[in-house]
């Protein structure tokens, strides 16, 4: 029921109370001594690099993918010729996510949404096609992978067709995902491997890079999945740090690397901004400070390179409006501004369209171009750290940190990252903050333009969604009945067979994984294999 | 509680974001609903989890085409043709209009949950059960 609203109370999105105007007094004596440091200085709060945006503009790199191979590959270049300076390959989430090939009953049961939200790639022919003409030898790339038992097979093709274009993979640029806020808590898929058996492939593709692809980011810890699934934002930044602490203790124990080499490997983090821009911004500057303690006091760190966070933002997606969506350029501009005042290294903003559909070329295009009005336009990269000193944004800082490492503390008391999304508790926290928000909205204690108030009955819609593709379903089938009928079956077999045996033991299956995509294994096969040695994750009960 | 109007909550696609239900099935459990929790299911099994439950309102949340939403409903009409549906997620315009013909009261995102609670008492008020 909508009520007058009450006198209004005056917090950051996150909840943490807010004063009318911040003084030197209102920074704590701990934060107050590294305040007068400078960006590119440990702890890094100030940024990591001392001239800013001035030695190395932010990455423009949006996500993008639809349809067919042929369709995505249409659409990255189109990206790329209008700016965009590295490109993400979506995966279609029926089938990658899952580990399906097209023609498993669940896919089938939902053939038009294949290819919705990204191509159907099964073999590495597919990935071939979506590359095809994309110079990735200069290019930075996300290879996708999102998802974590989805990781293995999306990087090994990736770097197989490099490989077959004469790339040496000792120079290739590019990032992995493999993301347990994603795979476990924000986008909790119908099959997935036990976070356990997550743990493994992921401390595999770290070893796996730090031998043969030095410029490659294995994989990256993405809180922005916490983060728009309800958690707010010191508990993005607590289950961020456990969430490293899983990674980084399991390389230790495996006792295969050294921890500044498996620190600089694990340190690429994604997170979001939202319409809180200075908590956000805020935000950005604690995570970077924690990031250097925890490798510091947790692992001995001392390399200063590599106690450097280097960060990916995306502008949340759930601040996007479905009424009136033409507002949400304007919300992204301000969500990109937050990012870029915390010192971001790469941004992808949201479509204006992200409530309807996928983006549609122009939304595409406007979030390409919201980047380079900011990077040329506005002045904002001349200086770095340019919110440092103002006493509200280190008080902010210094009170999310606080906040941050009391949650990251309260999820080791749980038994850890991992611990925390076997039972449940994570979810349990990001339902709390989604009802709160929601119900927020509802009683008109929080304004969302066009939606809860400056409504617009006359013209509801002004834009139709991007449809996609009708035939992606079709293709893909033809092509996985083509990679059955012309692949060499006994060598296909006997790769299956060997990945099957690295699975069940201890060895990196990374190599194995390479192989059968060379063999042109198709992607519901390693599925096959993944569930047969490690089963199905037990979902906790999410709602 | 016991004589609560059942609702069923599915998803129509494999795609696992769950906030949107998450809410609307807090509002309406609040509200005094007896809601069941039936995951990403196929038509067949909505038809299923629909009749062993014996509901009296069916909710889709669509991360998907409409094409698959219109399957899923044939599917269900074919076995309960008075059982009330209606549907929330990423609902372009066209779909919700589409599927505004087939009876299916669509409730995009921004829609408020006092709404979706009043269509919730509005579709099952006829079966409720004494």
């Amino acid at each position: 029921m909508r009520r007058d609203p009450p006198p209004p109370i005056y917090t950051t999105r996150s909840g943490i109370p807010l004063k009318a105007a911040y003084g030197p007094d209102d920074v704590p004596a701990d934060h107050r001594a590294v305040m007068g440091g400078l960006p590119g200085e440990p702890p890094f709060h100030r940024g990591g690099f001392p001239q800013g945006y001035r030695t190395k503009p932010w990455r423009i790199f949006q996500l993008s993918g639809f349809g067919k191979p042929e369709d995505e590959n249409e659409r990255i270049k189109f990206l790329l010729k209008n700016g965009e300076t590295g490109f993400l390959m979506e995966h279609d989430r029926n089938t990658a996510d899952h580990l399906y090939n097209v023609d498993h009953p669940d896919v089938v049961a939902r053939r038009e949404d294949v290819g919705q939200t990204g191509a159907v790639m099964q073999s590495i022919r597919e990935v071939a096609i979506t590359l095809d003409g994309i110079p990735i030898e200069s290019t930075y790339g996300h290879a996708g992978g999102g998802v974590v038992q989805h990781g293995p097979f999306a990087l090994a093709a990736y770097w197989s067709v490099a490989r077959r274009r004469g790339i040496d993979l000792a120079g290739l640029a590019g990032t992995g995902q493999s993301d347990f806020f994603l795979t476990y808590l924000g986008c909790v898929t119908k099959q997935q491997v036990p976070t356990a058996a997550g743990l493994r492939l992921n401390a595999d593709i770290i070893e796996f890079c730090a031998e043969h692809l030095p410029k490659w980011v294995p994989v990256s810890i993405a809180g922005y999945n916490g983060g728009d699934t309800g958690l707010n934002g010191y508990q993005e930044l607590g289950a961020v740090i456990a969430n490293a602490i899983e990674y980084l203790d399991e390389v230790r124990r495996r006792g295969r690397m050294d921890m500044t080499a498996a620190a600089s490997r694990v340190g690429g983090v994604n997170f979001r901004t939202t319409m809180d821009i200075f908590e956000d911004a805020a935000k950005l500057r604690a995570a970077r400070k924690m990031w250097c303690r925890l490798l510091r006091e947790r692992y001995g760190v001392t390399d200063e390179r590599a106690l450097r966070m280097r960060i990916h933002i995306v502008t949340s997606g759930s601040m996007m409006a479905y009424q009136q969506p033409i507002n949400n350029i304007v919300r992204g501009t301000l969500m990109a501004l937050s990012a870029v005042l915390g010192g971001t290294q790469s941004l992808g903003v949201s479509g204006y369209d992200e409530a309807i559909s996928i983006p549609s070329e122009h939304a595409h295009q406007m979030a390409v171009r919201i980047q380079q009005i900011l990077q040329h336009e506005t002045n904002i990269t001349a200086v770095a750290d340019p919110l440092g000193g103002s006493y509200y944004i280190e008080a902010l800082t210094a009170e999310l940190e606080r906040r941050g490492w009391e949650f990251a503390e309260e999820i080791a008391g749980r038994g850890g990252f991992l611990a925390t999304l076997d039972s449940g508790w994570l979810h349990a926290r990001a339902r709390d903050n989604q009802v709160a928000e929601q119900q927020a909205e509802n009683d008109g204690r929080r304004i969302v333009v066009g939606v809860t108030d400056f409504r617009d009955d006359v013209s509801p819609f002004e834009i139709d969604g991007f449809p996609g593709v009708s035939d992606a379903y079709e293709v893909a089938r033809a092509r996985l009945d083509e990679v059955r009928r012309e692949r060499h079956e006994a060598g296909a077999h006997a790769a299956v067979k060997r990945l099957e045996r690295a699975c069940r033991g201890t060895e990196n299956i990374m190599p194995v994984m390479m192989e059968a995509l060379g063999a042109e294994v198709t992607l519901g096969e390693i599925g096959d294999v993944f569930r047969s040695v490690w089963g199905d994750w037990q979902t906790p009960e999410l709602v | 509680m016991s004589n609560a109007a059942r609702i069923l909550l599915v998803k129509t696609a494999l795609d696992g974001h769950w906030r949107g239900l998450s809410v609307v099935a807090r509002a309406l459990r609040d509200a005094g609903f007896h809601v069941i929790m039936g995951g990403m299911l196929t038509g067949a099994e909505i038809v299923r989890a629909a009749v062993d439950e014996d509901v009296d309102l069916v909710g889709l949340n669509v991360g998907g085409h409409v094409q698959v939403v219109e399957r899923v409903l044939g599917e269900l009409r074919a076995a309960r043709p008075d059982l009330p549906v209606f549907a929330g997620g990423v609902l372009p315009p066209a779909s919700c209009k589409r599927l505004g013909a087939l009876g299916v009261e669509c409730y995009p995102p921004g829609s408020s949950l006092d709404d979706i609670v009043a269509a919730a008492r509005r579709l099952t008020g006829h079966l409720a059960k004494p």
